[in-house]
């Protein structure tokens, strides 16, 4: 009995930095943030209990429907946007070519230029004057080409567009992937007859899908995060007729520009719940699309 | 002992050896014998390079004789950190803010009122213009001090105005003349006569749009003799809005509102030479006194004049004017220490030292000859003058400006668009910031109800 007392209070302490971490940087805070949102609280007066206020509000508030359906949006677009084109460069990526390791550095690159630098480098790159996106364009005979970040049209599929720039991380986890897929695998299927098409379609993309589906989990995280583009390219404004003003955006401008921290806090609450309803629904809908290997 | 103990004991002790021989030492610059007091700003650059120069010398000097040493920092995002720092009881002892921010933040208790201060250290406060002592005070209380302010006005280019046929000593005196000037001034390039769709704006004339260089979206109404502000409501939905966005509408009707939105896409930055204005494909700029540095940089050759902005009638001209201010936060530790460097700062012949290296006007009644004579803007005597006319404007003392400013940005947008009817627009504005300015109010009221039942948070206005 005491050795086993001991056994825990050992483990409990060298298990310290991580459970004290956890209490003090992030249950605790997750608590306080849950009790704010059911008050009102501008951070420099005591919060004032208000009960279900702050998420009654959130569900006549336009602009947060707003950033909502922005946000549902840009996921929906980029994510599988994002998946097919990492999955198809990570396979030519896979292949024995001359210059192999040079072209994996070039698609992996991007992903280590900082958000804010890449921003401003896509500012010019889509300024329908001097860009050079729009200059191609004009070359092309395409007289009257799009103004990018100015046109509500536009400016979430510029985004989109920005956003494939930093597939380089999903490439290398899909990479990785494809280099466990026993080779086996390919010879049955050439000395069946398969096709190459029908080789990445019954033994690359089943083989993959568990790689697929933590990509995609990560995709949905961070696509209800997005925050640092569009607040760079927009320069802090919502964009045109809000056309780029994202959950996380509005959630900022709540806390730290209108000092509204309980009405912040409940949209994060409902953000995490958005998150791991997304996530659950992913997970059953992959039941039958994912394949473990020796499940 | 065992061996796990002697492991567990090097894996903790080592790293604390290695902070206690190599770790962060007090700062080597800062003499042994003097208290510090922290310093936030958001300037950086010249203008950083201008306040440390300043703070270097107090340091020498009246920091010395008092045994004082201010520490300056430039920070990003100073007014968000310097909150959250007076929310956690750690605020700096000085903080340089946007003047936006007094209202709000005195209102919420972050700031310490400092007219007792200023009482006790005897500045004179009737030696500033009275809009800048106007801009520093809220609800009747002293918040802030001026630093480095400036006005708005129209700058317009004198070769354009020429080509134009447009007289460059007789800038528009009205906004309906402005709009009669701007379409004079803008030129358009036909592609195809065919094809009306395809022709371009090369040179327009006046814009008011955020996306080219218009920095703030909310003033027109002010021009047209209507404030946004009374005091207790948000006064948007009058006459004098309805006839800003006619005014702006009209000229982009004009001149093809498409065609505008086009050009506008194009705009670079202030500070480069894809400014719209140094570049001279935008004839005139609503614009403050540090265009000149830019204009001196990337376009020294540009031919330019400076005049009041035009008001609806000329004899009420109206004039915008804003700056930054120095505050000492609700908590700070040292409030009478920072008085004394404020005070050093607001010498006269310091402070339009900063504002002469800002770019920047003289918070002073009447600057000192020196002012102009050595200002890097050659027209910064009528900025001046501007800022003493009784018709100047700051922004509207709102603790919810914040939500204002965005929603006025939003109905702006989606006017200059199309995408919303102005009046049905302008409604909506103004019915989304009464809901906010209610619920503040409500809340507030609610707060000050039941102050005594709650710990811990100070009082409106709180003293340190």
């Amino acid at each position: 009995m005491r050795s086993g007392r001991q056994s825990l209070l050992t483990g409990l302490l060298w298990t310290a930095p991580w459970w004290l971490g956890f209490l003090l940087l992030l249950a605790g805070p997750m608590a306080l943030s849950l009790y704010i949102s059911f008050c009102d609280y501008p951070l420099l007066q005591p919060p004032v209990f208000v009960g279900g206020a702050n998420y009654k509000q959130l569900v006549g508030d336009p602009v947060f429907h707003k950033a909502v359906a922005n946000t549902v949006v840009y996921a929906a677009l980029a994510i599988p946007l994002g998946t097919v084109f990492a999955v198809l460069l990570a396979v030519l990526l896979n292949r024995r070519v001359r210059g192999q390791a040079l072209f994996r550095a070039c698609v992996f690159v991007p992903t280590i230029v900082p958000l804010v630098a890449a921003g401003l480098v896509w500012m010019w790159l889509l300024n329908p004057e001097y860009g050079l996106l729009n200059t191609g364009l004009r070359a092309l005979g395409l007289d009257q080409p799009p103004l990018w970040l100015e046109s509500p049209r536009w400016a979430m599929v510029s985004l989109i567009l920005v956003s494939l720039w930093f597939l380089g991380s999903p490439v290398m986890i899909y990479l990785a992937g494809l280099q466990e897929i026993p080779e086996e695998l390919y010879e049955a299927a050439t000395l069946d007859g398969a096709s190459a098409t029908r080789r990445f379609w019954h033994v690359t993309l089943p083989c993959l899908s568990p790689v697929i589906l933590f990509n995609v989990v990560i995709g949905i995280i961070t696509a209800w995060q997005v925050f640092a583009l569009p607040f760079v390219m927009w320069r802090t404004r919502p964009g045109p007729d809000r056309a780029t003003y994202f959950y996380t955006m509005y959630l900022f401008d709540n806390a730290f520009n209108y000092l509204k921290m309980g009405y912040a806090s409940a949209m994060a609450w409902v953000q995490l719940l958005i998150i791991l309803a997304l996530t659950a629904l992913v997970f059953v809908v992959s039941r039958r699309t994912v394949h473990y290997r020796g499940v | 002992m065992n061996i796990r103990s002697i492991i567990l004991g090097l894996v903790l002790g080592l790293p604390a050896v290695g902070l206690l021989i190599f770790g962060p030492r007090g700062r080597p610059d800062v003499p042994p014998d003097r208290t510090v007091i922290r310093y936030w700003e958001k300037w950086t650059g010249v203008e950083g390079a201008a306040m440390q120069r300043i703070v270097d010398r107090f340091n020498a000097t009246v920091g010395a004789a008092h045994g004082f040493w201010v520490d300056y920092q430039a920070l990003g995002d100073v007014d968000k950190r310097m909150l959250i720092a007076a929310a956690g009881g750690d605020p700096p002892d000085v903080a340089g803010l946007p003047d936006r921010f007094v209202p709000p933040y005195a209102d919420q208790g972050a700031l310490r009122p400092l007219d007792d201060l200023a009482d006790e250290f005897g500045l004179d406060l009737d030696a500033f213009k009275p809009i800048w002592l106007d801009i520093c005070r809220f609800d009747g209380k002293l918040y802030a001090l001026p630093s480095t302010p400036y006005t708005i006005a129209l700058y317009y280019n004198r070769k354009l105005f020429r080509d134009a046929g447009l007289d460059p000593a007789r800038p528009p005196q009205t906004t309906a003349e402005l709009n009669e000037y701007a379409r004079r001034l803008t030129r358009v390039e036909v592609n195809d006569p065919q094809d009306p769709g395809d022709d371009r704006i090369v040179q327009l004339g006046f814009t008011v749009s955020p996306a080219m260089l218009g920095w703030w979206h909310w003033v027109w109404p002010y021009f047209f003799d209507g404030p946004l502000w009374d005091g207790r409501h948000f006064t948007l939905d009058t006459p004098a809005t309805h006839a800003a966005l006619a005014w702006i509408r009209d000229l982009r009707s004009a001149l093809g509102n498409e065609r505008v939105l086009q050009f506008e896409g194009t705009a670079g930055a202030i500070e480069s030479a894809q400014n719209p204005f140094l570049s001279g494909r935008l004839a005139m700029v609503f614009q403050g006194p540090w265009l000149a540095n830019w204009a001196r940089v990337y376009a020294p050759d540009l031919d330019y004049g400076v005049a009041p902005f035009p008001s609806v009638s000329p004899e009420r001209p109206h004039v915008f004017a804003s700056m930054d201010v120095l505050v000492i936060p609700t908590g700070a530790r040292r409030p009478r220490e920072a008085m004394i460097f404020l005070t050093y700062v607001l010498r006269q012949e310091v402070m339009e030292e900063l504002c002469q290296a800002h770019g920047k006007v003289s918070p002073y009644r009447v600057p000192q000859p020196d002012f102009f004579a050595h200002h890097p803007n050659p027209h910064i005597r009528l900025f001046d003058e501007l800022a003493a006319s009784p018709h100047a404007f700051g922004y509207p003392k709102m603790p919810t400006w914040a939500e204002a400013w965005t929603e006025t940005l939003y109905l702006l947008e989606t006017v200059l668009r199309g995408v919303r009817d102005p009046d049905e627009a302008i409604r909506a504005t103004q019915a989304k910031v009464d809901r906010v300015v209610a619920d503040y109010e409500r809340m507030a009221a609610q707060r000050r109800q039941h102050s005594d039942s709650i710990i811990g948070g100070p009082p409106r206005g709180g003293s340190p």
